[in-house]
């Protein structure tokens, strides 16, 4: 059986936003058994070994029991986060115009374990057209009985809304989605309090991404082992890889999770564009230390990829070949995180536009070596003196490319 | 041409001035002579488009292999290049560049003109006929519509030229107010005449270079204006922003052999024709640096273009001597009289006939044998120009100043001597699919003149040439002006460069040839074949 779209691309899956295509499939199974014994959910999906896909790697249950643990008489809200902006990332548009249902059935699972009754789904607004898309699932459901069903089971009135996030890159982050639902701007909070038990107007609040969620149906539907056994190796499940850059078919590709990062360069991506020789993978979009040719047969899950000092995050590939500048990239990268700040703590705002403004610098050939030693000093500096992970992420693929490329930035400035 | 043709020599030592000759040949079978012997109809020129927009159509196959090549750039070779930021760039210092960049100037953009060469080196400069405008009082733009699209064979944009037409008469008035000249009768109103195809007198003209009073005028007007100029500044890629909408270009700056990146709210391409591809190894009337870049750029970026499989050929380019091979001699010559001659001192077509039934008709006697060769390989017909003068004596003074000129400089006098013409490839009929404002189908990205297509179908009248990159010119201009107010780009790259390489590969084409060629294949010395000099701050 080919390993390619067993699950989530499955055409099963993919069938748009029409319920009755849906449920002639394998729609609704899943959320049947769950409604049978909505307390058999947590531990299957624990048995599972089901994380967070959106980039923590988190264990889904752990999130899960903390939130199911709170009392169950007040509102609970579950935020479905497909904030998605980050480069190199793009699941989250596919798994919400081809399959919303999927993405809904397992948001309604996730409520009846958790006691959740306030489903939000909390949408990137340039995505327009996963946004209508998921308004026409959404409303599909409200006319059948599901919703119904759900809302008996939970004995508490559900609420089921298509949210427009802000647009803002940091609104993806967990408190920063929670402020932007109660209708604020996007400031990332301290923890604690973790949204767990103050999260959307101080309630209990869970907040997966959209493919974590994507997967639970299946789960329930199937079991814990079938999922299990879709891994390679220790991992479980599958994962959609985005694969972009410099390969000859870049696309979305739902790959058993631990799949070597050659065999989808190579099989999926059908080799390099031009059969150039290749110099550098951003894995997990543009915030993660940097992936070199040595790396090649890293299998891409979360475990692996951390034990080369980097992290799978969104399960963005973006491959750079020979003939590519690594100071260009970087530099777009850096500006990107500076244009993206919220602009709450200094050392963010002003370290990442500092770096990015040294970068550009740099790579117009205006740069000096004192420039390039202002941004080793960045790196130094700048790391954990933020409130969430972003300036992090900023400075790691700012190290790591001056660790492994830094011939590259002598050359620039010594022009 | 063969062991059959007449040489140089024995065919000029036959040759005799007669005052009359018969018209042997009448080619009353327009079509069955055109698809034998002209390029534009030949099926074995003609290739389909295998990748982008215009996939599946037909299209000339040296310009389908130019706008299907590789690019010249990669990522790397922007390592270190400077960035200037600007409103409007406009691509090509000739006519049409200049009026868009004039106009863009004064409306408050800030506007950078990067040109090839120099500030005017353009086929604007070689336009002797004139300009089309309906200003004359037996004269009105229905007509000069009517006779556009006819000469087109009904292949125009309608909108275009209705445009085009109706902008005439303000467009010879803001030339006069750009400071260009024309000739007036003795009242100061300006005069007019009449070219073939058309309905009324139509074409205001200054003298016999007209186009080149037109340059010099919009050349100064540039010099004076707030526009930048950058000459010897080719452009070797467009660049995209985050949209896929054109964002900018990449120059390189031939002076110190590095790229510069600008960065541009709008890009006007007019960079001109492909004359210097030379297709069907057809000499040229065009300049050097009409090697049809802007096609391929505007390709890759994703423009849709339209006609390409229509070229004027002019049927009258000087074929002997070698180093002024493909210089036009205007269609005047013959208006006025001239007969073509064959290697037998036969008239074989009608002079006067459309300039694509001439052209064919010169090739058929080429081909069956009747041509005159040179030692140089060069062939072609007789332009029987002392004829000429011993039916009309004085003529050729009086009226055709600049073919005597032309004469001297091939060592031949016209008085006294035929000379050997071979149709020259004149104009680019087709190109880039445009708006009325210029604009192509890629947001940001504005095309004019003869890098344009549309309006001209697959014929182009005399005269509105001149016309047609005024009009869109100050449009584009204009247009491109207003978008200054627009928000920057998020993110300027060469991505669309992976596109098109992952489309080349996937369809299996050749990549190694790369475009845009920049230069004409004549010019390329020694083992420079790529330019490789133009890579120079490339980090090795």
């Amino acid at each position: 059986m080919s390993q390619l779209n067993q699950v989530l691309f499955h055409e099963n899956s993919r069938v748009g936003a029409d319920l009755k295509a849906w449920e002639s499939t394998i729609g609704a199974q899943g959320l049947s058994k769950a409604l049978a014994d909505t307390a058999a959910i947590i531990p299957m999906i624990e048995q599972a070994g089901l994380r967070g896909l959106g980039g923590s790697g988190f264990p889904t249950f752990k999130k899960w029991q903390f939130v199911a643990a709170q009392p169950n008489e007040q509102d609970k809200y579950l935020i479905c986060n497909g904030n998605e902006d980050e480069p190199g990332t793009f699941k989250d548009r596919i798994l919400l115009q081809e399959a919303p249902h999927q993405v809904i059935e397992g948001a309604c699972v996730t409520a009846l374990a958790c006691g959740i009754n306030r489903i939000i789904f909390y949408i990137n607004p340039d995505q327009t057209e996963s946004i209508s898309s998921m308004q026409t699932a959404v409303a599909q459901w409200g006319d059948s009985e599901w919703f119904n069903k759900v809302e008996r089971a939970l004995g508490k009135p559900l609420e089921v809304r298509v949210m427009p996030s802000s647009g803002h890159y940091i609104g993806g982050e967990e408190t920063a989605a929670i402020e932007s639902v109660e209708g604020h701007f996007p400031f990332p909070r301290g923890k604690p309090p973790f949204p767990a038990e103050s999260g959307v107007h101080g309630k209990p609040t869970l907040i997966n991404n959209m493919e974590t969620l994507s997967n639970v149906s299946h789960i329930v539907r199937n079991g814990a082992e079938w999922f299990r056994s879709l891994g390679l190796g220790e991992a479980t499940g599958t994962k959609i890889y985005c694969l972009s850059g410099d390969v000859l078919y870049p696309g979305a590709y739902e790959l058993p999770m631990g799949t070597p990062l050659s065999t989808l360069i190579n099989e999926y991506g059908g080799g390099m564009l031009m059969d150039k020789k290749l110099k550098a993978v951003f894995t997990g979009g543009p915030s993660n230390t940097i992936l070199t040719p040595k790396d090649l047969d890293v299998p891409l899950d979360y475990e692996n990829v951390a034990a080369r000092d980097s992290s799978l995050g969104t399960g963005a590939m973006i491959v750079i070949s020979e003939g590519t500048g690594i100071v260009k990239r970087v530099a777009e990268y850096v500006n990107f995180f500076a244009h993206s700040s919220c602009g709450q703590c200094p050392p963010c705002k002003n370290g990442t536009f500092y770096a990015a403004q040294l970068l550009t610098r740099i790579d117009t050939g205006r740069g000096s070596r004192a420039d390039l030693h202002a941004l080793k000093n960045l790196c130094n500096m700048l790391p954990g003196a933020g409130r969430c992970h972003m300036l992090d992420g900023a400075m790691k693929v700012l190290t790591s490319s001056m660790q492994h490329f830094m011939h590259e930035y002598e050359q620039a400035v010594d022009r | 041409m063969g062991s059959k043709s007449i040489s140089y020599e024995q065919a000029l030592a036959d040759y005799r001035v007669e005052a009359e000759r018969p018209l042997i040949e009448q080619h009353d079978n327009k079509e069955a002579l055109l698809s034998a012997y002209h390029p534009d109809y030949r099926a074995d020129t003609m290739t389909t488009l295998k990748v982008g927009p215009n996939s599946g159509d037909q299209c000339h196959r040296q310009v389908a292999a130019s706008i299907q090549a590789d690019a010249r750039i990669d990522e790397a070779d922007l390592a270190g290049a400077s960035v200037v930021e600007t409103d409007v760039l406009v691509i090509g210092g000739g006519g049409a560049g200049c009026a868009a960049a004039l106009v863009a100037a004064v409306a408050g953009a800030r506007v950078i003109l990067a040109t090839k060469l120099r500030l005017g080196d353009s086929n604007t400069v070689m336009a002797e006929g004139g300009i089309q405008a309906s200003i004359d009082k037996n004269d009105t733009p229905q007509m000069h519509y009517d006779d556009t699209l006819a000469a087109g064979h009904g292949y125009g944009d309608r909108s275009l030229v209705a445009q085009m037409v109706m902008d005439g008469p303000d467009v010879i008035r803001w030339l006069i107010q750009q400071g260009m000249q024309f000739d007036t009768d003795e009242f100061g109103d300006l005069l007019t005449r009449r070219a073939g195809g058309t309905s009324a007198n139509r074409v205001c003209y200054y003298r016999d270079y007209t186009g080149l009073e037109m340059m010099r005028s919009l050349r100064e007007a540039v010099r004076n204006s707030d526009a930048e100029v950058w000459e010897y500044s080719p452009v070797v890629e467009l660049m995209v922003n985050e949209q896929g909408h054109c964002a900018g270009a990449v120059i390189s700056n031939l002076k110190d052999c590095s790229y510069v990146q600008v960065i541009a709210k709008s890009v006007i391409l007019a960079t001109g024709g492909i004359g210097r591809m030379h297709l069907n190894d057809f000499p040229t009337s065009n300049h050097f640096g009409a090697t049809g870049d802007g096609l391929v750029l505007a390709y890759r970026l994703g423009a849709k273009l339209r006609d390409l499989d229509s070229f004027q050929y002019h049927p009258t380019g000087l074929a002997h001597p070698h180093h002024l091979a493909g210089t036009l001699i205007t269609e005047g010559v013959r208006s006025a009289g001239t007969w073509l001659l064959n290697g037998n001192g036969e008239r074989f077509v009608d002079e006067l006939k459309p300039r694509d039934v001439v052209a064919a008709a010169i090739l058929k006697e080429c081909a069956e044998g009747r041509g005159i060769h040179t030692n140089d390989g060069a062939q072609g017909v007789w332009l029987d120009t002392p004829g000429l003068e011993l039916r009309n004596p004085g003529i050729l003074k009086q009226r055709f100043p600049k073919l005597l000129n032309l004469g001297k400089k091939a060592g031949i006098d016209p008085h006294t001597s035929p000379l050997l013409i071979y149709p020259t490839l004149h104009y680019q009929n087709g190109g880039v699919a445009i708006n009325e404002n210029g604009e192509t189908t890629v947001p940001g990205l504005y095309c004019v003149g003869e890098a344009s297509g549309g309006i001209h179908g697959k014929n182009r009248i005399m005269g509105n040439a001149l016309l047609e990159i005024i009009s869109f010119g100050r449009r584009a201009g204009a247009h491109a002006a207003e978008r200054r107010s627009l928000r920057g780009h998020k993110r300027v790259s060469i991505d669309h460069l992976s596109r098109l390489r992952r489309e080349l590969t996937i369809s299996n084409m050749p990549m190694e040839t790369k475009g845009p060629m920049l230069f004409p294949v004549c010019a390329k010395f020694d083992d420079d074949v790529d330019y490789e000099g133009l890579r120079r701050n490339r980090r090795k």
